[in-house]
């Protein structure tokens, strides 16, 4: 019984942080820390913007992290067709200009 | 340059009265007229658009082309239904009119106009009408109508007068005071959009607080950082618009403001105007 209970966690544990699965796994890939299928991107972007509400709170790592974040995106969401570019290229460029500001205003103060 | 007091005794000594000669008077009008030129079409001398026609924007970036009018967008009518974040955050309109060119193409894909006016999605259980597809035939032209209206009789859904009947009034603007509107309750801005809107992080409490004014005859200003993230959120104003990272550091004079910089990038154009001093410079006398 023991045996299968460990067996099942370390098998969650594996799926948990398989590379791509999640925001966890994909700390293990190479390069930057971060790569994502093309379909993802949507997902990548909500997840990297759905922090602007508290962005003057977070701390400089996590502020650094984002944007390193937006500039990776940013390539992948230039190879997509010229609507879906133009209206995300901007509205990610909003969430990096923020975070920016927020780093920013850390840093000098 | 010499002080009044000076060139009072100046012109005293020299028995002149301090009248403009034809050269100071041609240098004073080139002045006036550079001035004037520098902040052409953003004086407050311009003409006051009536209630209904006040956050009116006309878009005309490729319209024409297609064989349409112009789209009349009303304000009015958008900022009682969605907050202004929704549309400039999450649609992605930009602040300024004219600048995003939307496409029909954009539309049709169901962004900008078309992440509402696409036929199935609804508010308050109406179903909002279809954006106008780059080809139009007969049947769609009606449809298209209603915001390519401009210079057009168009029967609208929504009439401006019946719209704010029971809406809290102000002087200025629409008329209308939204802020009071919604706090009763009136109004209920919409600000997240299924497939649109990201689900965010609750909003950091954001502090108020007061900017001094410049002039002795005008109080200082109390700047109300929640009332402004509550409707726009953090990145519509930061940094595009405000850039300063340090309270203070940055002097906002009223030329600026007058010329579409700063508060003057909402102010004036949709949310109430300039003219309304006593909005913003509510500190009280000492």
């Amino acid at each position: 019984m023991k045996k299968t209970a460990l067996f099942i966690t370390l098998f969650i544990s594996w799926a948990l942080l398989l590379p791509g699965a999640s925001p966890a796994g994909r700390l293990f890939l190479p390069g930057n820390g971060y790569a994502f299928a093309e379909e993802d991107w949507r997902g990548e972007f909500d997840s990297i913007c759905a922090k602007t509400g508290d962005s003057m709170e977070l701390p400089t790592e996590e502020l650094k992290g984002l944007i390193s974040r937006c500039d990776k995106l940013k390539e992948v969401i230039g190879k997509l067709d010229e609507s879906t570019k133009k209206v995300f290229s901007k509205r990610l460029q909003m969430c990096r200009d923020l975070y920016a500001f927020a780093l920013e205003a850390k840093e000098k103060k | 340059m010499p002080s009044r007091s000076k060139q009072k005794k100046k012109s005293e000594a020299t028995g002149q009265a301090m009248i403009l000669s034809p050269k100071r008077l041609f240098v004073t009008l080139i002045i006036t007229a550079a001035a004037l030129l520098a902040f052409k079409g953003t004086a407050p001398a311009g003409r006051i658009p009536p209630p209904d026609e006040y956050g009116m924007v006309v878009i005309r970036n490729y319209s024409q082309k297609a064989g349409f009018a112009p789209v009349v967008f009303d304000h009015w009518l958008h900022r009682a239904m969605y907050t202004c974040r929704l549309c400039h955050v999450d649609v992605g309109f930009a602040m300024e009119a004219g600048a995003t060119k939307i496409k029909a193409e954009n539309n049709s894909k169901g962004f900008y106009c078309g992440s509402c006016h696409n036929g199935s999605r609804t508010h308050n259980k109406k179903v909002i009408f279809a954006a106008c597809p780059g080809t139009a035939g007969q049947e769609d032209r009606t449809r298209c109508d209603r915001c390519h209206s401009l210079g057009r009789e168009v029967k609208r859904d929504y009439e401006f007068a019946s719209f704010i009947k029971d809406l809290p009034r102000q002087t200025l603007g629409n008329g209308v005071d939204w802020e009071e509107a919604e706090e009763k309750g009136l109004i209920k801005p919409v600000d997240y959009l299924e497939g649109v809107s990201i689900k965010r992080s609750s909003l950091a409490a954001q502090k108020d607080f007061s900017i001094e004014s410049k002039s002795t005859w005008m109080t200082d200003v109390i700047f109300s950082h929640k009332k402004h993230a509550v409707w726009n959120g953090c990145e519509v104003c930061h940094p595009e618009i405000f850039p300063s990272v340090r309270k203070g550091t940055v002097k906002y004079t009223m030329f600026e403001i007058y010329a579409g910089e700063y508060c003057g990038v909402c102010h004036d154009k949709v949310a109430f105007p300039l003219l309304d001093c006593q909005r913003c410079h509510t500190k009280p006398v000492r």
